[in-house]
């Protein structure tokens, strides 16, 4: 079965800095994967550069198949995204903003009518009706970011950070949302440095550290016995810094 | 205190940084000007008193156009819970930290002179004259940047602004109209000795009451600016509401729809419109005050390509949103914004210009030749210069309490708009030629360019945005380009003397190049003569002519030179890039 998202040796450098250094990284059809990282170990880039979104130094990504550097509408057409802290349309409404897009994604007037209402009633975002994306809080930035990208019934999810900042209940929707989706044969990436939430919703991790994978695989497979916690700090190294106190505390 | 030391330290590294160059040329250019201030301290009369009016203007408008000076946000101190009136003392301590506020104060050495003419007390109030005139500039400039952020939290106010900013640049561009309406030059108006500009050169001339009027007017300023500051640190700005639902049934008119939400909705685009429109009304109708009408029909062509001015920076502005435009390829993206840009300027523009055209009867072809030509090449230009030479934005919910300041790089940004009104008018001279020439054939060769320009310019437009979508991404969301390292419109690298041609040239050119030589060429062959600045028209019949090519073809050499040396620089800039 081809892969959700297979991405082979995908590398980004800026100046000196090697930001991700040949990462394979194989999404299975149907499953739920959380790549995680230590702020700055290269997820979103690497997210970026699979979904089309940066320009990759070499290597290759490709989304059921259809290359996103070589087929870019296929490829795009298949997958809906999140990424973390970019702008949107801010001068229009929640609705607004999901006819715009959906139109833009060639659906019919009708269809994205429906579709935006009822992704803003599930989102609870119908109450804010009147509101500029501009104004709207974190939370709510993300909700419609979600919608943004389910509109077009893609088969693949790709998830920057799709909690940060998000309150428990939106969260709580959220997750309902994301659970819903695989269950109906999606396939989800999402990228957290939260591990418990990863633990809680993914069956597949992938670990990233220094811009390399440091283990990937069924989330049984990469934590074993310990917990993903425990097994994170020994994967990326980082024990030492939370026994360090802080001198004047 | 740690105020000053933070900007000192900000300011030590901008030096060392690209900007350092900036401020190294404003630096010499500002000391230029005050030499020449000190000098007329020698002169006596009004005139230094009108060369510190002017400075006291520049103090109020820079603001307007750069965005002022953000080094130190009031937004990055909100936490620390200061009283309003410390942390304003403490910006305005810190406002006194930089190169124009030292620059002025060399100027401001003038009232040590004019105050040396009158004896040594003269000479002694002149210090604290000194030190009080400049902080009326600095606070002046302060509290206009506070109001004008006030301002564009309501419509009515971005928009109020927007003409009173329009109205001044206008008044500045024809400041002949008010020299020949003063009494025919060499007389100050007295007025200017009375504005605040002039309180400090009364007092060293024993006038100590405009001492004490000084130190009243700082402190009132200083409170006006603490409490904008309050509101700024404390903003919560209302906008529009969404009232229309969406009808758009396609992708292009999706894009078209969003846009002219964008257009009505965002306060700063109004602002930035009105101010084109106030501006071109303005330009052309203040030689109305001394009898005359000719230039009433530039009001439509010189508000076109302002507004094409303005808004050139169309994907900048938009910030990172452009992620969504590369995830959805072929929705046309550029095409959508360029038909928006027409319907958002071109039913203002056609009324405005055939309005005005109608009031002085005319010239017909050449005016109905050159607005079509330069709507189709301002919708074509501002979407080919966002994509090519793009500078990247500061993402519309980040912008803070300085809703003017849109970008980090507002050098770059303006240096853009000048380039615009220069690529627009280039738009619209086939038409304008052909117009002169041929009378009315003028008109379809306005049309046919116009629409040539709006396809091919877009159509350019697009094809880069396809192969370079995610290099402008990237752009944006560093503000870095990738790979060579500075925006296209940056100063490179190069030698001070050398940057100083380079900025003369530059700047300067479009003076002998549009209203000398071309403009000029225009009256000639109308028959216009004596005509306020224009020197060709002042010349003996024989000379006419020749004067006004030769002021083209310096102004055409002023760009070349310059822009050679620029694109040499900028090469070795690269060469030494991929060296290293």
């Amino acid at each position: 079965m081809t892969a959700a998202l297979d991405i082979k040796g995908l590398a980004k450098t800026y100046g000196d800095n090697v930001a991700v250094d040949h990462v394979h990284l194989t999404v299975p059809q149907g499953s739920f994967y959380g790549l995680v990282g230590q702020n700055g170990a290269g997820k979103t880039t690497t997210l970026s550069m699979a979904v089309g979104l940066l320009r990759p130094d070499a290597g290759t990504a490709s989304i059921f198949g259809a290359d996103v550097w070589a087929d870019p509408a296929k490829a795009k057409q298949l997958v809906g995204v999140l990424p973390d802290g970019m702008a949107l349309p801010e001068r229009l409404t929640g609705r607004e903003m999901l006819t715009y897009l959906g139109l833009l994604r060639g659906l019919s007037k009708d269809v994205v009518a429906e579709r935006a209402g009822e992704l803003l009633s599930v989102l609870e975002l119908d109450g804010a009706e009147k509101t500029l994306v501009i104004e709207y809080s974190t939370g709510m930035r993300k909700k419609i970011g979600l919608a943004t990208a389910l509109l077009h019934a893609p088969r693949l999810l790709v998830l920057d950070e799709p909690f940060e900042a998000v309150d428990p209940v939106s969260a709580a929707t959220i997750k309902g949302i994301l659970r819903e989706f695989v269950a109906g044969g999606g396939s989800i990436v999402l990228s957290s440095h939260v591990m418990a939430l990863v633990e809680q919703l993914c069956d597949h991790v992938g670990v990233i550290d220094k811009g390399r994978v440091a283990a990937a695989g069924t989330l049984d497979e990469v934590r074993g016995a310990a917990t993903l916690e425990d097994r994170f700090v020994e994967l990326v190294g980082a024990a030492t810094t939370a026994t360090k106190g802080l001198s004047w505390l | 205190m740690t105020l000053v030391q933070m900007k000192v330290a900000i300011l030590r590294h901008a030096i060392k940084g690209p900007q350092g160059a900036t401020m190294s040329s404003a630096g010499v250019l500002g000391a230029l000007l005050a030499a020449g201030t000190i000098y007329l301290a020698f002169l006596g009369g009004d005139w230094l008193a009108a060369a510190y009016a002017v400075w006291m203007l520049g103090w109020i408008i820079g603001p307007v156009f750069s965005g002022g000076d953000e080094t130190l946000r009031p937004e990055f101190f909100a936490p620390l819970g200061l009283r309003q009136h410390r942390l304003a003392a403490g910006l305005l301590a810190s406002a006194f930290v930089g190169v124009a506020p030292v620059v002025s104060l060399v100027a401001l050495g003038g009232l040590v002179v004019a105050g040396a003419r009158e004896g040594v007390v003269g000479a002694l109030v002149a210090l604290p004259a000194m030190v009080l005139q400049l902080a009326v500039f600095v606070l002046l400039s302060k509290v206009t940047v506070g109001l004008l952020g006030v301002a564009l939290g309501s419509r009515v106010g971005a928009i109020g602004a927007g003409v009173i900013n329009g109205v001044i640049l206008a008044f500045l561009g024809q400041s002949w109209v008010f020299a020949v309406a003063f009494g025919q030059g060499g007389q100050i108006p007295e007025f200017v000795r009375y504005l605040p500009s002039g309180w400090g050169l009364l007092a060293v001339r024993g006038d100590y009451l405009a001492l004490a009027a000084m130190a009243v007017l700082v402190v009132l300023l200083l409170a006006a600016w603490a409490a904008l500051l309050a509101r700024r640190t404390g903003r919560d700005r209302p906008s529009t509401r969404g009232r229309r639902p969406m009808r758009p049934a396609t992708a292009r008119q999706a894009v078209v729809a969003k846009e002219l939400r964008t257009w009505t909705r965002d306060l700063v685009r109004n602002h930035l419109l009105t101010f084109a429109l106030a501006y071109g009304v303005f330009f052309a109708g203040t030689p109305l005050v001394v009898g005359i009408p000719d230039m009433l029909p530039l009001a439509g062509p010189v508000f076109i390509a302002m507004a094409a001015a303005m808004t050139a920076n169309s994907y900048g502005t938009d910030g990172t949103a452009h992620w969504l435009t590369l995830m959805t390829p072929g929705a046309s993206d550029a095409r959508g914004r360029q038909l928006a840009w027409l319907v958002t300027v071109g039913p203002v523009g056609v009324v405005v210009t055939v309005a005005f055209t109608m009031i002085t009867g005319g010239p017909w072809p050449v005016i109905l030749a050159v607005t079509p030509a330069l709507l189709g090449g301002g919708a074509g230009l501002v979407l080919l210069v966002s994509v090519y030479g793009l500078v990247p934005g500061i993402d519309p919910r980040n912008r803070g309490g300085n809703p003017l300041r849109t970008s980090e790089d507002d050098g770059t940004q303006t240096g853009m708009a000048y380039l615009m009104l220069l690529l627009v008018a280039c738009a619209a001279a086939p038409a304008m030629t052909a117009a002169l020439l041929f009378g009315w054939w003028g008109v379809p060769v306005g049309v046919v360019t116009g629409v040539l320009w709006y396809w091919w310019f877009g159509l350019l437009a697009e094809r880069r945005l396809t192969t370079k979508g995610p290099e402008l991404l990237q752009l944006m969301r560093t503000g870095r380009r990738p790979g060579s390292g500075t925006s296209a419109f940056a100063m490179p690298k190069m030698s001070k003397p050398r940057e100083a041609v380079v900025m003369v040239c530059v700047t300067l050119g479009a003076i002998p190049l549009i209203p000398q030589g071309v403009v000029a060429m225009v009256m000639t062959a109308e028959g216009q003569l004596r005509h306020s600045w224009f020197l060709a028209t002042y010349m003996p019949p024989g000379l006419r002519w020749p004067t006004a090519v030769v002021m083209m073809l310096v102004g055409l050499a002023m760009y070349v030179t310059g822009f050679r040396l620029w694109h040499q620089a900028k090469k070795q800039a690269a060469h030494k890039a991929q060296e290293a």
